[in-house]
C-alpha cells in the first residue's frame, strides 16, 4: 500500500526568465489518468511573502445533496463560504484535526463561513446526509492546482531551484494521502508523470 | 474350481436326507439373508436419506438463522456507528464517551460484547477483552472489506461477530459486536431440527470437508452423519463452520423393530423349512435306505427282501433287487446241487457224503463197490447203469433207516450210519450188502447183482488219508483182495504210502550204493546128491531202516516201474558172480526171478538174451504161471525166446495160484517149482503128499523137471526123494546167504553136506 511506483520523464524547455512552468501527470496503478489529484510545489528558497490568491472562488456549495467541488484548494487562513442551494437543510461538519468545525443547520441561499487557520486536510460531512463528502485542502503555496479529468495540471512560473513536489488524494495510499518528491525546477518546462496507489482510503483526523 | 470342490466336498453327507436338508436350508437361508440385505440397505439408505435432508434443512434454517441475527446486530451498530455524537467521540478520541456508549448499546442489543476498532488499529472494548490475534484477524477481515460479520475466536472461543463502519465522514473505525456462540445457542438451534441432531460450531474445519452433503464419521456414540455448514469468519487459516451430527443409531432406532421382526420371521421359516425338508426327505429316502440296507444284508450272505412301497423308480428298482435276489438264490442252490448230486444218477457226491461223515465221532462210512462194475455196466449201457445205481442207492439208503447216501464212485455207491463199534459197523455192511443184492429191475428186466463193502469210521487218518471216505475205498479194494463181503479199513495192511513212496526212490539209490545184495539159496539135486544151483535173491539192507522186505520193495519196484533196473542188475550181478563160483570151481546153475511184469517188455528181453549170450552164462528165468496167464501169448513168446537161447525157464511157484494145465502144455519151461505151501504140509498131509507126487508125476510126464520148495524137515525130504522129486530147496538145504558164505560152504568136504542132508 505504501509502495509508488514513480517514474520520471522530465523534459526541459528553454525559457529565458527565473522561473518554470511544470506539467504534472497523476496516474493510478493502472496507468488511468486520476482527477482531483492536489498537485503542489514548495520552493527551498520558500515562497513570496504576502496573501495567496487562487484563480478559483473559495466556496463550498452543497446542491443537489453534494458538495461541489468534491475537492477545494484554499490558502492557509482563507475564509471559506458554504452556500446552501439545496431546498433541504445541512449541517456541514468537520472532526478533521486542525479544521474542527460545525455549521449548525442552515437553508436555502443561506451561507455559513468557515476560517481554515491551518494547513491540512478537511473532510467535510453533513450529520444529515452521510453520502455527502468533500476536501479542503488547506496549503502554504501559490503553486498549487488540482488535476482535471484527464489527471493533469500545469504549474506556471514556478522559481528555478529545487523545490519538492507533493501529490495529494483522499484516496492515495501513503502517509497522509501524499507522496512527496524533491525536484529542481529549472526554467525550461518540464513535465512529471506520478503514478500512485489511489485504492487507498483518506486517513485523517 | 476350488470353490466348487470344496462344496462338493462339504455336502459329502454320509445320509442323502442330511444332505437334502441341509440343501435346501442352504438356499432358503441364502435367500433370507439376500431379502434381509435388501431390506437393512433400503431402510438404512432411506434413514439416511431423512437424516440428509433434515440436516440440510436444519443447516439452512442455521444460515437463515445467522443472516437475520447478523442483520439485526449489524443494524445495532449501524444506529451507533451514526450516531453524530458517538461519531465526534470516536473521531476526538473521547474514549470514555466511546465506552459509555458502547456499554449502552451492548446491554440494549442483548451482546456478549462491543467494541471500537479503529483503521489506525485501535480498540476500545466492552463485555469482552480480545486478544491481539483477535483483533488482528478482525481487523485484516474488515480493512480488506471482505467480511462485516463472521465467527471470530477470541481466546479460543467461536464468536459472532458483526461490524458496522463509522464514517466521520471519511471511515475512521468500525463499531464491531460480539456474541458468545455457546452451549445454549446451540441447544436453542438443535431444539427447532425435527430430529434430534447435535449442533457444534467448530473453527478447524478444512474448507473441503465442509461440503453440502453429510458424510459418515466415528464418534463416540458410533459411526454418525454429520453435516458442516460453512460460516463466514475472520480467521485467517480456519474455517468455522456449524457441525451439525446425527448418530446413524439414533436414525436406525425407529427400524430396530423391524429387524428383529424380520429376523424372528426369517428363524420361524428356516425352522418349518427344516422340519418340512427332513420330512419330505424321510419319505423319500425312506425306500432308499431300505433297499441300501437290504444291498447290505445280501452282501453278507443272507437273501432279504426289499420293501416295494412306491410305484416309481425306487419302487421299480426294488422290485428288480427283489427278482435279482430270487434269481440268485435259485442259481446258488442249483449250484449248491451240482456241487453235492452226481450228475449222472441225481444221487447226492462224494463232497456231500464227506460233509455228513464229518464231525460226528460214532459215524461210519460203508462204500458198496458193484462187483465187476464194468462188465455188468458194459452189458446193460451207461444210461441203465445210471438208474441201477440209483435205486441201489435208494435201497440201500432205505434199507438203513434213510442213513445218507451217496455216489462216490463209479461203481461204489457211499453210506454213512452210526455204530458203536467197528465190529458193530462192519456187522451193518455185510447184512447190508447181503440184504441189497436181490436183483435190481432195469428197463422190465432184473439185474443180479453182488456187492462188496468196505468200512471205515474216523480212526486210521494216521495211514496219510484224512478222509474216511477214502479210507472206506482202501477197504473195500482189501475186501476184494482177501476175497471177503465186507472189510474194515486195516491200516496196517495199507502201511503208509508215502513212505513207500519214499522208499522206491531211495532203492535206486541203494542199487548204486552197493546197499542191494543177491543171496544165494542152494538147490540140492538128488540124484547127483549135491548142490547143483542156487536161487538168487534180492536182499536190501538200508542204512536206517534195517534189511527191508523182498516183498515190499520188489512189490514196490513192480508198482512203480522200477522192476526193470532191479532185474537188469540181478542178472549182471548173477553172471558175475557165477563166474566167481566158477573161478572156484563150483559150476552151479544159477536161477534168477524174473518179474511177470517184464514179460511184456520185448526190450528186456533182448537185454537179457544179449548178457546171457555175451557171457554164456549158465542162467535159469523163475517166473510165476500167474504172470503168463495175465497176457499168455506175448509171455509165452519170450519164454520162447529165452528156451531158444538156451536159458532154462523155470515155473515158479507152482499150485498157489490158478494152476492151467493149458499153460502148463504150451509152455517151453524146464522146470517147475512147486509151491511151499503143500511142501510144508507134506508131513501132516495125504492130501497134500498125493498132490505133490501127482504133480512131479504130471512134470515129468510133460518133460520137466521138479524142484520142491520149502523143505525144512528131513522127513520132508525123504518123502519128495522117494517121490522121485528132481531138486529140494529150504532151509533144511539151506538159508539164503551172501556169496562169499556161499564159496565157504561150498569149499566145506562133501560129506558134511550129504550128512547134513541125509
Amino acid at each position: 500500500m505504501c509502495r509508488v511506483l514513480v517514474a520520471f520523464a522530465l523534459i526541459f524547455l528553454a525559457t529565458p526568465a527565473l522561473a518554470g512552468d511544470l506539467a504534472v501527470s497523476v496516474r493510478d496503478a493502472a496507468g488511468r489518468p486520476v482527477g482531483d489529484a492536489v498537485v503542489t510545489v514548495t520552493p527551498a528558497a520558500g515562497v513570496p511573502r504576502g496573501p495567496i490568491r487562487f484563480p478559483w472562488a473559495l466556496r463550498m456549495t452543497q446542491q443537489d445533496i453534494q458538495f461541489q467541488p468534491y475537492v477545494l484548494i484554499v490558502p492557509v487562513g482563507a475564509t471559506v463560504s458554504f452556500p446552501n442551494l439545496d431546498r433541504v437543510r445541512h449541517q456541514v461538519y468537520s472532526f478533521s484535526r486542525g479544521a474542527r468545525f460545525e455549521l449548525e443547520l442552515y437553508g436555502r441561499d443561506e451561507s455559513r463561513t468557515h476560517t481554515f487557520a491551518s494547513v491540512g486536510v478537511a473532510a467535510l460531512g453533513c450529520n444529515i446526509h452521510d453520502q455527502m463528502l468533500a476536501y479542503i485542502k488547506v496549503v502554504d503555496t501559490p503553486w498549487a492546482m488540482k488535476t482535471d479529468a484527464a489527471g493533469d495540471v500545469v504549474l506556471r512560473d514556478i522559481p528555478a531551484g529545487p523545490a519538492t513536489l507533493r501529490i495529494w488524494h483522499p484516496r492515495l495510499s501513503g502517509r497522509g494521502n501524499e507522496v512527496a518528491r524533491p525536484l529542481t525546477i529549472a526554467t525550461a518546462p518540464a513535465r512529471q508523470t506520478i503514478s500512485g496507489d489511489f485504492s487507498g482510503r483518506a486517513t485523517l483526523r | 474350481m476350488r470353490l466348487a470342490e470344496l462344496i462338493q466336498k462339504l455336502l459329502m453327507f454320509r445320509n442323502l436326507r442330511t444332505r437334502f436338508t441341509v440343501l435346501y436350508m442352504g438356499l432358503f437361508a441364502l435367500a433370507l439373508i439376500l431379502s434381509g440385505i435388501a431390506v437393512a440397505t433400503a431402510v438404512t439408505s432411506s434413514a439416511r436419506r431423512m437424516v440428509s435432508d433434515e440436516m440440510a434443512s436444519a443447516g439452512a434454517v442455521y444460515g437463515q438463522l445467522w443472516a437475520s441475527r447478523s442483520a439485526q446486530l449489524r443494524q445495532g451498530a449501524t444506529v451507533l456507528a451514526q450516531d453524530y455524537g458517538f461519531r465526534e467521540a470516536v473521531a476526538t478520541d473521547d474514549a470514555p464517551t466511546v465506552r459509555s456508549a458502547l456499554e449502552n448499546l451492548r446491554a440494549r442489543q442483548g451482546v456478549d460484547g462491543a467494541l471500537i476498532l479503529g483503521v489506525d488499529g485501535s480498540a476500545t472494548s466492552t463485555g469482552i477483552n480480545p486478544d491481539d490475534t483477535a483483533l488482528d484477524n478482525l481487523f485484516r477481515g474488515l480493512e480488506s472489506g471482505d467480511v462485516d460479520s463472521g465467527v471470530l475466536t477470541i481466546r479460543g472461543q467461536p464468536f459472532r461477530v458483526v461490524a458496522a463502519p463509522v464514517n466521520a465522514p471519511v471511515l475512521i473505525g468500525w463499531v464491531v459486536f460480539a456474541e458468545r456462540m455457546d452451549a445454549t445457542q446451540m441447544r436453542n438451534l438443535e431444539q427447532l431440527s425435527a430430529i434430534p441432531l447435535t449442533a457444534a460450531v467448530v473453527t478447524n474445519q478444512t474448507p473441503s470437508a465442509a461440503g453440502q452433503l453429510p458424510v459418515t464419521v466415528q464418534t463416540a456414540e458410533g459411526p454418525s452423519m454429520q453435516l458442516a455448514h460453512a460460516l463466514p469468519g475472520f480467521d485467517r487459516t480456519a474455517h468455522p463452520a456449524l457441525l451439525l451430527t446425527y448418530p446413524l443409531q439414533r436414525a436406525m432406532k425407529p427400524y430396530e423393530a423391524l429387524f428383529l421382526w424380520l429376523i424372528a420371521i426369517g428363524a420361524a421359516g428356516l425352522a418349518m423349512l427344516m422340519a418340512g425338508t427332513w420330512g419330505l426327505s424321510r419319505g423319500l429316502t425312506r425306500p432308499i435306505t431300505a433297499l441300501d440296507e437290504a444291498v447290505h444284508r445280501l452282501q453278507k450272505g443272507e437273501y432279504v427282501e426289499a420293501p416295494v412301497t412306491s410305484g416309481d423308480e425306487i419302487g421299480r428298482l426294488a422290485a428288480s433287487f427283489n427278482a435279482m435276489v430270487g434269481d440268485l438264490r435259485d442259481r446258488e442252490s442249483r449250484l449248491t446241487h451240482m456241487a453235492l448230486h452226481d450228475q449222472e444218477t441225481g444221487l447226492p457226491n462224494r463232497l456231500a457224503l464227506e460233509r455228513q461223515a464229518g464231525g460226528h465221532t460214532e459215524a461210519w462210512v460203508i462204500l458198496f463197490g458193484v462187483d465187476r462194475f464194468e462188465v455188468v455196466r458194459n452189458a446193460i449201457g451207461y444210461d441203465s447203469m445210471a438208474r441201477l445205481l440209483a435205486t441201489l442207492g435208494a435201497r440201500l439208503s432205505a434199507l438203513a433207516g434213510g442213513a445218507p447216501m451217496a455216489r462216490v464212485g463209479a461203481g461204489a455207491l457211499g453210506l454213512i450210519i452210526v455204530a458203536r463199534s467197528k465190529g458193530e459197523a462192519l456187522e451193518a455192511a455185510e447184512r447190508l450188502a447181503g440184504a441189497a443184492q436181490a436183483p435190481i429191475e432195469v428197463n422190465g428186466a432184473p439185474v443180479d447183482i453182488t456187492l462188496t463193502a468196505g468200512v471205515a469210521g474216523h480212526g486210521g487218518a494216521g495211514s496219510g488219508l484224512s478222509s474216511p471216505v477214502d479210507r472206506a475205498a482202501i477197504a473195500l479194494d482189501q475186501a476184494r483182495a482177501s476175497r471177503r463181503p465186507a472189510a474194515a479199513f486195516d491200516e496196517a495192511a495199507y502201511g503208509d504210502p508215502g513212505d513207500n513212496l519214499s522208499l522206491i526212490s531211495e532203492l535206486m539209490t541203494a542199487l548204486s550204493d552197493g546197499d542191494v545184495t543177491l543171496a544165494y539159496q542152494p538147490k540140492y539135486d538128488f540124484r547127483a546128491e549135491g548142490v547143483t544151483g542156487v536161487e538168487a535173491l534180492m536182499r536190501w539192507t538200508h542204512p536206517r531202516r534195517g534189511m527191508v522186505s523182498p516183498d515190499l520193495f520188489i512189490g514196490m519196484a513192480e508198482e512203480t516201474g522200477h522192476i526193470r533196473p532191479l532185474t537188469e542188475w540181478a542178472i549182471r550181478r548173477a553172471i558175475a558172480d557165477q563166474k566167481t563160483l566158477a573161478a572156484a570151481g563150483h559150476a552151479l546153475l544159477v536161477s534168477v526171478n524174473i518179474s511177470g511184469r517184464l514179460l511184456s517188455d520185448e526190450s528186456f528181453a533182448d537185454f537179457a538174451l544179449d548178457e546171457v549170450a555175451t557171457s554164456g552164462a549158465d542162467l535159469c528165468f523163475e517166473i510165476t504161471e500167474t504172470a503168463v496167464m495175465d497176457n499168455p501169448d506175448m509171455a509165452l513168446r519170450m519164454v520162447d525166446r529165452f528156451a531158444d537161447a538156451g536159458i532154462c525157464v523155470s515155473l515158479d511157484d507152482y499150485g498157489s495160484g490158478l494152476s492151467s494145465l493149458t499153460y502148463l502144455k504150451r509152455i517151453r519151461a524146464d522146470e517147475l517149482k512147486i509151491d511151499k505151501s503143500f511142501i510144508l504140509g507134506l508131513d501132516d498131509s495125504s492130501r497134500d503128499a498125493l498132490l505133490v507126487k501127482s504133480t512131479i508125476d504130471l512134470a515129468h510126464g510133460l518133460g520137466l523137471k521138479v524142484t520142491a520148495e520149502g523143505v525144512e524137515t528131513p522127513t520132508a525130504l525123504a518123502l519128495l526123494r522117494g517121490m522121485g522129486c528132481d531138486l529140494a530147496q529150504g532151509y533144511l538145504i539151506g538159508r539164503p546167504i551172501p556169496l562169499a558164505a556161499l564159496l565157504d560152504r561150498l569149499g566145506e568136504p562133501v560129506e558134511d553136506a550129504r550128512t547134513a542132508v541125509g
